[in-house]
């Protein structure tokens, strides 16, 4: 069995199989964890929000209920993002098993980026689990809607009921509402490579957690101290490399807040839409590059 | 036909700064070390003498101050020497959801198995440190015995030249530690390097070739093990069904020559074969 086995362990200096044996591992590890419990949540949210707005019009039931859904999305992708990633680290320090894999031949690169797939994996299954939900609750509520709305025009012209299901339609289930969706997930990734980042030089899973929450208020409070610092002092390049820095550090996470358009009707321009996409990609490269850095210089 | 040394130290220092003081710790001083290849090399030293640290220098887990560490003649810090590399650390946990199979199928992955060979791999590895019965288990459930068996079989998955463990028999039972210590004996007579450290002296009397011994970040004594040990000038003859005459007998000859009879006691058992014989009877009840 040894020159057999001897004979596949050839060492390549990058490998996708590694990388994809780690990322199913945390997968694995976090799905029986019950993190998926937090759907849960969102789904009794969204019938018991369902129910009580039975008592609005149609319009106003689907916008609170875009309103109610996304937004629950959002801080539940942004809670499980941050949760989840700040233990992987710490917790495989504590229990040594960062020692056998890395006594591997594994390079920390494919570690932490197997690590941080799991981790957006996870996010990804989450956010797909979530929004079918969303679209099953909005497309039944539709679905009576238009039939309640085809019964109260029943004797009016025709014109009137097609202008009135179309309104109906177009405040409902429809493909604007995919972007938004986009972007909550962006927004994830790019708190879940930021908790990975602070998680390399953090000892404990709770610094890292109270960190993001403060990283997470400040970086949606950022762009109004932006603003006001711009109007009150003139933009010295001083000034605009000190803002920098504070970007970098803490993201413009209101940036990434495009449900209120969403939620009244308006479809996000396709500009605007790339624009936060590649924004919510860039950082999560730059802090990936950084949690790699940090790591490779950590003492286990 | 392997020629160069299993594990080669040269002049390593490690220095561990503490924050907010100007001395820093120094874990490691100018260590100069050589594990032949084959052999079991013991560890030895007090909480603190740096023991591992030098091993997790060795696996590349932690960077030299000042030095060298090579593994089969490779420089340690390369991901590549680890291709040769088993490592059991102290106390392991691992992932306690997954179970024992889907452990070493993760580690068997970390290390470019595949398919029907990775699985007839781990059906062997669980079979060795006897973990058959509990392979569909979560680790969750496991004991630590149970734990640091898993933990051996995966540093084995690879079948490495060299395996480096630290603390193996702590804190599991006589029995446990009995079956680990055969192992380890059973990985010396295929051939494999181990490189040990333990506070158990006398296990590590029992298993090893060669000892070193660190304290204070300095190896203070090293040697093949019997040499070190030996009493120079004194020799042991142990007897059986010997007659009182014939004791006397040779207790009268070593009078007349120059030697001195120092003890003379009856032979004993250890306090583990003792224990191990009792457990084992109760067991069978």
């Amino acid at each position: 069995m040894s020159s057999e086995t001897a004979a596949i362990t050839r060492h390549r200096a990058f490998s996708f199989s590694r990388i994809g044996a780690i990322t199913t591992i945390t997968l694995t590890e976090l799905t029986r964890q019950k993190v998926f419990y937090v759907l849960l949540i969102f789904a009794l949210l969204l019938i018991g929000s369902s129910a009580f707005l039975a008592r609005f019009t149609f319009q106003q039931e689907f916008q609170i209920l875009k309103d109610v859904s996304l937004g629950a999305m959002s801080i539940f992708t942004s809670l499980l993002a941050i949760i989840a990633t700040a233990r992987l680290i710490p917790q495989d320090i504590e229990d040594r098993t960062v020692y056998t894999i890395l006594a591997k031949p594994v390079p920390r690169l494919e570690y932490l980026l197997g690590k941080l797939t799991g981790v957006l994996l996870l996010l990804a299954i989450s956010v797909l689990l979530m929004s079918a939900m969303f679209a099953v609750v909005l497309y039944t509520r539709e679905q009576a809607a238009l039939q309640e709305t085809a019964r109260h025009f029943a004797n009016a012209p025709r014109d009137q009921l097609d202008d009135a299901l179309g309104a109906l339609r177009a405040s409902a289930l429809n493909i604007d509402l995919l972007p938004g969706v986009a972007i909550i997930y962006l927004k994830a990734c790019l708190l879940a490579a930021l908790t990975l980042f602070i998680a390399t030089f953090a000892t404990t899973n709770i610094f890292t957690i109270v960190v993001m929450v403060f990283i997470y208020f400040t970086g949606h409070l950022q762009a109004t101290a932006r603003e006001y610092w711009l109007q009150e002092h003139s933009a010295s390049w001083m000034a605009r490399i000190f803002l920098a820095v504070v970007a970098l550090i803490f993201p413009d996470l209101q940036a990434f807040n495009l449900i209120d358009d969403i939620v009244v009707g308006a479809a996000i321009s396709l500009a605007l839409f790339v624009k936060t996409a590649a924004l919510g990609i860039f950082y999560t490269l730059i802090y990936t590059l950084l949690a790699i850095f940090v790591f490779y210089g950590k003492e286990l | 036909m392997i020629t160069e040394p299993a594990v080669a130290i040269r002049g390593l220092t490690k220095v561990f700064p503490v924050p907010f003081h100007r001395q820093a710790v120094v874990a490691v001083r100018d260590l100069d070390l050589r594990v032949q290849a084959g052999e079991v090399y013991g560890l030895l030293g007090p909480n603190g003498s740096g023991k591992s640290t030098t091993l997790k220098i060795i696996l590349g887990l932690v960077s030299p101050t000042r030095g060298k560490t090579e593994i089969f003649g490779r420089d340690s810090n390369e991901v590549a020497s680890h291709e040769a590399v088993g490592f059991l650390p102290e106390n392991p946990y691992f992932y306690k959801y997954l179970t024992g199979t889907e452990t070493l199928r993760f580690f068997g992955k970390l290390c470019g198995l595949r398919g029907s060979q990775l699985g007839k791999r781990i059906d062997e590895l669980l079979d060795l440190v006897g973990l058959t019965n509990a392979r569909y288990r979560r680790l969750g459930t496991y004991s630590k015995g149970m734990l640091q068996r898993i933990g051996l079989a995966q540093a084995l998955i690879n079948e490495p030249k060299l395996v480096v463990l630290d603390e193996p028999t702590a804190g599991v039972d006589p029995a446990g530690s009995r079956e680990i210590r055969n192992l380890i004996v059973d990985l010396k007579r295929r051939g494999i390097t181990v490189l040990l450290s333990s506070h158990l002296l006398a296990q590590v009397q029992e298993i090893c070739d060669h000892v070193g011994i660190l304290a204070n970040g300095v190896l203070v004594r090293e040697g093949p093990l019997e040499e070190l040990i030996a009493i120079e000038n004194q020799t042991e003859l142990i007897l059986e069904n010997a007659s009182d005459a014939f004791v006397k007998e040779v207790e009268a000859l070593a009078a007349r020559s120059n030697a001195k009879l120092v003890a003379r006691r009856r032979s004993t058992t250890t306090l583990e074969r003792l224990f191990l014989d009792a457990t084992k009877d109760e067991n069978k009840q």
